[in-house]
C-alpha cells in the first residue's frame, strides 16, 4: 500500500503534523506508564481516585510530596493529570468505538438502499442533530444520572448522527462507481458489495477523520466533567480537575495567581492533548483535500 | 411566489421533525417516576402534594400516546412544567433568561464572522507564506482550546488581577437601576434598553460586561470560521472567472475582494447562520463560568441538580429554536446565491 | 503588413514539485495587423501558454524565464515591451488593447454577478473618461430643458455632478470621484457611469448576435445556455475594441451546431472591427475556416508557420503532415500518430518530436532545429530543411 507510505511521508514532512505526532505518542505513553509514573499509594484502593492529602479545602502549591501541587480538597494534581490520560483514551476509544460503529451501520444501509429506509434514517439523524449539542449531551446525563458512564452513553448519542451521515455520503459517492456496477453485474449479493468493494473505499478517509475526531471527544467530556455531570469527585479527569480549580482561580487581593498550578495545569493537560489530534487531523484534511494541497 | 411555497414547503417538512424532536423528549421523561413526571405538568409546587390527583389529572397512568397527546397540550399552551432549581415555571425561567443568552449572540456573531471572514481572506492571500501559516496555528490553538479553560484564565487576568471586565451581568447598583421604575424594560438586553433608555452608564457597565464572555464564546468559532473561509477563498481564486477577472484588467485587490470573495462568502455566511442558532440556543460553559445568566446557565442548574421538567423543557426549548433558525438560514442562502434563486430563466 | 505582435526567444518554466516544466522553448512568433493567426497543437504543446505569457497572466509556479513580446500599438508612437511594463501599465492594456476569451464559458463568468454587469466593468474600468463625457453630456441636457418646478430646485444637485463627471472626464486620476468611489455609502452617487456603462454593455451585446441584449444584461451566467455565455465573454472581450483578441479554444466546449455560429461570429469580428485574432486550437477544420495563417505548436516549440492555404496543401514539417493525416476520413483507414506525448519533465533531447518522427535523422537526436523560410512566407523549424 504505497498510498500509506506516501502518507506516513507527508505527515512527517509537515513540521506541524510532526509535533501533533509527537505530542500524542507523548500522551500515548503517559497513558501506558501511568502506574509507573504516578504510583498509587499502599492501600488505596481505587487507583483512578485521585489520592488525598487531608481534607482542607485550599490548593498548596508545588512541593517535594506533590510535584505538581495539590487542587481543591488536596488532590494531589500530578497523580491526577497522569490518570486523567488513560480516563481521557478510555472515554475517546470508547465513544468512538460506538459512534463508528453505529455510522457505520446506518449510513451504510442509508447510502447503499437509499428509498423509505434511507430517508427513515435520514428524518432520525435530523431529529438528533436538531439539538445543540451540549444541551442533548447534558439533558442525556442528567436523565441517567452523571457518571463516566453516562458522559460516554451521551456523547455517542450526540456524535453518531454526523457520521451515519458522512458515510452515507461517501457511499453515494462510491455506490455509482464503475467497479460497483461491475461486481454487481458479475452477481454479488449486496452484503458482498457493500462489505468488500463499497465500504474500505468509502470509508477509509472517514474513518481517518474519525479516529482524529478524538481530541473533541475528550474536550466535549472535559466540558461535561467540568460542569459537574461527569465523574464522581475525586476521580482522576481533567475536566473535574479544572472545575476544582473554579473556586479558586481569582487568589487573595494582592497575590491574585496564587493558585495558578491549580487552574493551569490540567487545563493545560486538556489542551495539548486535543492539540495534538487536531494537528494530526489538519494534516490528513490537507492530504485528502485535492482542492487544498498540492503545488 | 416562488419564494413562499419555498418557506410553506420547508415549514411542512419541519413538523415530522419537530414531531420527532417532542417524542424523543417525551420518551426521555418516561424514563422517570410519576413524582418526577408530575412536575413536568403542574405549575405550583403545592400541587405536588396530592400526587393522586395530579396522576388523574393529567392521565398519567394512560397509555404512552395518550400521555404524549396530553403532555404535547400542555407544551402548547406553553406549560412546561415547575422548575424545582429555580422556584418557578419552567417556560418562566425559559423567557427570563433568553434575552441574556441573546445579547451574547448579538454581540459574538458579528466579531465572529468579521474577524474569521478578514483573517480567512488573508490567509488564502497569501498562501503558504508566514501569515497563513501563523493564522493556521493560531486556527488550530482556537479550535483545541477547552473554552472553558480559556475562560477561566481569561477571568484570573483580567478580573483577578486588572479587576477590568467582572463576570455577570451588570454590577449591582446597576442592576437595582435596571430594576427600578426609572428604567423601562423593552427587550431585557441591557445594551439595547440602555441605549432606547439612553442611558450611558448602564450601557457602559453591560458592555464591560460582556468583553471577557463574547471573547471567550467566540475564540473557537473564529478558529473554524477562519478556515473556512480560507479553503473556500482558495477554491474561489482557482476558479476560471479570477482569470477573467485578471484578464480584464481589474487591479489584484479588486479581484481577490470583489469577485473571489463574494462566491467564497457563501458558504461561510451559512455556516455563520448556524453558528449564531447554536449561540441563541444557549452556549452553556460561558455563561456558567461568567454567571451570566442566560438559558445555558438555566440549563447547567437544571442539570446539576437534577431538575427533569426543567432540563427537558430547555432541551426542547433549544432543539425548536435552532430548527427555526437553520431554517431561516435555509431561506437566507437562497437569497445570497443566485445559482440557488427560485424563479425562472431564459435559454 | 505590419506586425502587431513580435515574441522572440520566449521561455516560460513550471517549478513543479515533481520536477520543472519546460512550457514554452525558445518560441520566436509573429501576430500581424488584421490578421487571424491560429496556433494548433496538441494539449501540453505550449499554445495556452503562449496566450497567457502575452498577457503576462502566467500562474504560479510558472514564470516568463527570458525573451521578448513587442506589442506595436497603433495609437502610440513606439513599440511596447510587454514583458519589461510595469504591473499599472500592464493593467491598463489587459482587457483594453489585448483581450482574452476563454475555453469554458461558464468557468470564465462570475456566478454572483449579472451579465450586464460584469461586462460593464471593463467599460468602467477602461472607458471610465469616456463615460464621464457621456454622463456630463447627458447632465447638459437635462441643465438645458428643465424649467419646470423640480428641475430647477435639483439645479444645483445636477450642477454639482456635472463638475463631478467632468472631472472624470478631463483627468486620469481624479481627487474627488476616487475619494467618492471609495466610501461605501457614497459610491452610489457616481450612479451616472454605471448608467453609461449599462448602455454601452446592450449595444455590445447587440453586437455578437444575442436577442433581446437589455433582457440578457440583467440575468445571471446559469440562466443563459452555452452559446450565448461565450458570445457574453466575447462581447466582454471586444468592449474596449482591443488590437488583439486571443481565443483559447472558444468553441470548444460547445455542440456543433454553436460551433459553426460562434465562427460565423469571428469572421464577422475580423471583418467589422479589424482586430487581429490568435486562436488557439486543436480542430484543425476550425483553423481551416477562419485563420489567415496557421503556427504548429509541438511540446512548446514552434514547428511550423505559414498561411492557411500553403500549410494545408503543402505540410512540411512531419508533425504538421502527421496531424493532418491523423484527420478521419471517411472510408480510409485512422492514421494516428505513433508514440506518445512529449514527456513534460524530461522531454527528449534535439527535437522534441523525433521519437515520433518517420523521417528521423540522427542529428534530431543531437540538436534542436532552427526555424528558417522555406518559402514564401513559410517557416519550418526541421532538419529536414
Amino acid at each position: 500500500m504505497s498510498d500509506w507510505r506516501f502518507t506516513a511521508r507527508q505527515l512527517v514532512k509537515n513540521p506541524l503534523s510532526l509535533i501533533g505526532l509527537v505530542i500524542i505518542v507523548i500522551f500515548i505513553i503517559i497513558a501506558i506508564f501511568a502506574p509507573l509514573i504516578a504510583p498509587t499509594p499502599a492501600g488505596h484502593l481505587h487507583p483512578y481516585m485521585i489520592p488525598r492529602d487531608g481534607y482542607f479545602a485550599e490548593p498548596q502549591p508545588p512541593s517535594e510530596k506533590h510535584i505538581l501541587g495539590t487542587t481543591q480538597g488536596q488532590y494531589d494534581i500530578f497523580y491526577g493529570v497522569v490518570w486523567g490520560t488513560r480516563t481521557a483514551f478510555h472515554v475517546a476509544l470508547v465513544v468512538m468505538s460506538i459512534t463508528v460503529l453505529i455510522g457505520i451501520v446506518l449510513g451504510s444501509l442509508a447510502g447503499y438502499f437509499g428509498g423509505v429506509l434511507d430517508e427513515v434514517i435520514m428524518r432520525i439523524t435530523d431529529i438528533f442533530l436538531a439539538f445543540p449539542a451540549l444541551i442533548l449531551a447534558m439533558a442525556i446525563v442528567a436523565g441517567i444520572g452523571p457518571s463516566l458512564k453516562s458522559i460516554m452513553i451521551a456523547l455517542s448519542v450526540v456524535w453518531w448522527p454526523s457520521y451515519a451521515r458522512l458515510i452515507r455520503g461517501d457511499i453515494l459517492q462510491v455506490r455509482e462507481e464503475d467497479y460497483v456496477e461491475a461486481s454487481r453485474g458479475l452477481g454479488a449479493s449486496s452484503p458482498r458489495v457493500i462489505i468488500r468493494h463499497v465500504l474500505p473505499n468509502a470509508i477509509y478517509p472517514t474513518l481517518i477523520m474519525a479516529s482524529l475526531d478524538i481530541g473533541m471527544v475528550v474536550l466535549s467530556a472535559a466540558g461535561l466533567s467540568f460542569l459537574g455531570l461527569g465523574t464522581p469527585e475525586g476521580y482522576a479527569d481533567w475536566g473535574q480537575m479544572t472545575e476544582f480549580a473554579r473556586n479558586w482561580m481569582v487568589g487573595p487581593p494582592g497575590d491574585p495567581f496564587k493558585y495558578w498550578y491549580a487552574v493551569i495545569t490540567p487545563g493545560l493537560f486538556i489542551l495539548f492533548f486535543v492539540l495534538g489530534w487536531n494537528l494530526l487531523g489538519d494534516a490528513f484534511r490537507d492530504i485528502f483535500d485535492p482542492r487544498l494541497a498540492r503545488r | 411566489m416562488e419564494l413562499r411555497s419555498y418557506i410553506i414547503r420547508r415549514l411542512l417538512l419541519l413538523i415530522p421533525v419537530l414531531f420527532g424532536v417532542t417524542l424523543f423528549i417525551f420518551g426521555i421523561t418516561m424514563l422517570f417516576s410519576p413524582v418526577q413526571r408530575a412536575s413536568l405538568y403542574i405549575t405550583d409546587p403545592k400541587q405536588l402534594v396530592d400526587l393522586p390527583t395530579i396522576i388523574q389529572m393529567y392521565g398519567l397512568d394512560k397509555p404512552f400516546f395518550v400521555q404524549y397527546g396530553t403532555w404535547l397540550g400542555q407544551v402548547l399552551r406553553g406549560n412546561l412544567g415547575w422548575s424545582e432549581a429555580g422556584s418557578m415555571p419552567v417556560a418562566d425561567a425559559i423567557w427570563h433568561s433568553l434575552p441574556a443568552t441573546l445579547e451574547l449572540a448579538i454581540f459574538a456573531t458579528p466579531l465572529i464572522i468579521f474577524l474569521g471572514i478578514f483573517l480567512g481572506t488573508k490567509a488564502a492571500a497569501n498562501k503558504d507564506k508566514p501569515l497563513d501559516h501563523g493564522t493556521r496555528v493560531m486556527a488550530i490553538l482556537g479550535w483545541s482550546l477547552p473554552t472553558f479553560w480559556l475562560g477561566l484564565l481569561l477571568m484570573m487576568f483580567f478580573y483577578g488581577f486588572l479587576n477590568w471586565f467582572p463576570p455577570g451581568r451588570l454590577t449591582d447598583q446597576m442592576q437595582i437601576l435596571v430594576d427600578s421604575a426609572a428604567f423601562i424594560r423593552y427587550t431585557h438586553i441591557n445594551t439595547i434598553d440602555a441605549i432606547l433608555n439612553l442611558n450611558g452608564p448602564v450601557l457602559l457597565d453591560a458592555l464591560r460586561h460582556l468583553v471577557l464572555p463574547v471573547i471567550t464564546l467566540s475564540v473557537t468559532h473564529v478558529a473554524f470560521i477562519m478556515r473556512l473561509m480560507r479553503s473556500s477563498m482558495l477554491e474561489s481564486l482557482g476558479k476560471g472567472y479570477v482569470l477573467t477577472a485578471r484578464a480584464k484588467g481589474l487591479d489584484e485587490r479588486v479581484v481577490v475582494n470583489r469577485h473571489a470573495r463574494r462566491n467564497a462568502l457563501i458558504p461561510v455566511i451559512t455556516v455563520s447562520g448556524y453558528v449564531f442558532a447554536g449561540l441563541a440556543s444557549g452556549a452553556v460553559i460561558t455563561e456558567t463560568i461568567f454567571s451570566y445568566k442566560g438559558i445555558g446557565w438555566w440549563a447547567w442548574q437544571a442539570a446539576v441538580r437534577l431538575d427533569i421538567p426543567s432540563i427537558l423543557g430547555f432541551a426542547l426549548f433549544s432543539g425548536v429554536l435552532f430548527v427555526f433558525i437553520n431554517l431561516v438560514v435555509d431561506i437566507l442562502y437562497t437569497r445570497v446565491d443566485p445559482r440557488v434563486r427560485l424563479g425562472g430563466g431564459l435559454q | 503588413m505590419e506586425d502587431l505582435v513580435k515574441i522572440r526567444d520566449l521561455t516560460v518554466r513550471f517549478y513543479t514539485y515533481e520536477g520543472v516544466v519546460h512550457a514554452i522553448d525558445d518560441l520566436d512568433l509573429d501576430i500581424r495587423q488584421g490578421e487571424t493567426l491560429g496556433i494548433v497543437g496538441e494539449t501540453g504543446s505550449g499554445k495556452t501558454m503562449t496566450a497567457l505569457a502575452i498577457l503576462r497572466l502566467i500562474p504560479y509556479p510558472g514564470r516568463i524565464e527570458s525573451g521578448s513580446i513587442a506589442f506595436f500599438d497603433r495609437s502610440l508612437p513606439d513599440e511596447l515591451e510587454l514583458l519589461k511594463l510595469s504591473e499599472d501599465r500592464m493593467r491598463s492594456i489587459r482587457g483594453c488593447k489585448i483581450s482574452m476569451v476563454f475555453q469554458e464559458p461558464g468557468a470564465a463568468l462570475n456566478p454572483v454577478f449579472t451579465i450586464g454587469d460584469q461586462i460593464s466593468e471593463v467599460f468602467l474600468l477602461h472607458q471610465r473618461q469616456e463615460l464621464g463625457r457621456q454622463a456630463k453630456q447627458r447632465i447638459d441636457s437635462l441643465l438645458g430643458n428643465g424649467s419646470s418646478l423640480s428641475a430647477s430646485l435639483r439645479r444645483p444637485f445636477w450642477r454639482w455632478q456635472r463638475r463631478l463627471y467632468n472631472k472624470i472626464a478631463q483627468e486620469p486620476r481624479p481627487f474627488e470621484p476616487r475619494l467618492i468611489s471609495h466610501l461605501p455609502f457614497f459610491r452610489r452617487l457616481l450612479w451616472r457611469l454605471k448608467d453609461e456603462a449599462g448602455l454601452l454593455t446592450v449595444n455590445m451585446l447587440k453586437d455578437v448576435e444575442i436577442p433581446d441584449p437589455a433582457r440578457v444584461a440583467a440575468h445571471y451566467p446559469h440562466e443563459l445556455s452555452g452559446g450565448m455565455k461565450q458570445r457574453a465573454v466575447i462581447a466582454m472581450a471586444l468592449a474596449c475594441s482591443p488590437e488583439l483578441l486571443i481565443a483559447d479554444e472558444p468553441t470548444t466546449s460547445l455542440d456543433v451546431t454553436i460551433q459553426a455560429q460562434m465562427l460565423e461570429l469571428f469572421r464577422r469580428i475580423k471583418v467589422d472591427k479589424g482586430a487581429s485574432v490568435l486562436y488557439i486550437t486543436h480542430n484543425l477544420g476550425v483553423a481551416a475556416e477562419i485563420c489567415d495563417r496557421v503556427a504548429v505548436m509541438y511540446a512548446g516549440r514552434l514547428c511550423e508557420v505559414a498561411g492557411v492555404e500553403e500549410i494545408f496543401l503543402h505540410p512540411l514539417h512531419p508533425y504538421t503532415k502527421a496531424l493532418l493525416d491523423a484527420v478521419p476520413k471517411p472510408g480510409k483507414e485512422l492514421q494516428t500518430i505513433p508514440g506518445a506525448l512529449a514527456d513534460a519533465f524530461n522531454p527528449p533531447p534535439g527535437c522534441r518530436f523525433h521519437p515520433r518522427c518517420l523521417s528521423a535523422m540522427p542529428t534530431c537526436q543531437q540538436e534542436r532545429a532552427k526555424l528558417k523560410e522555406v518559402s514564401k512566407d513559410h517557416m519550418v523549424a526541421c532538419h529536414l530543411f
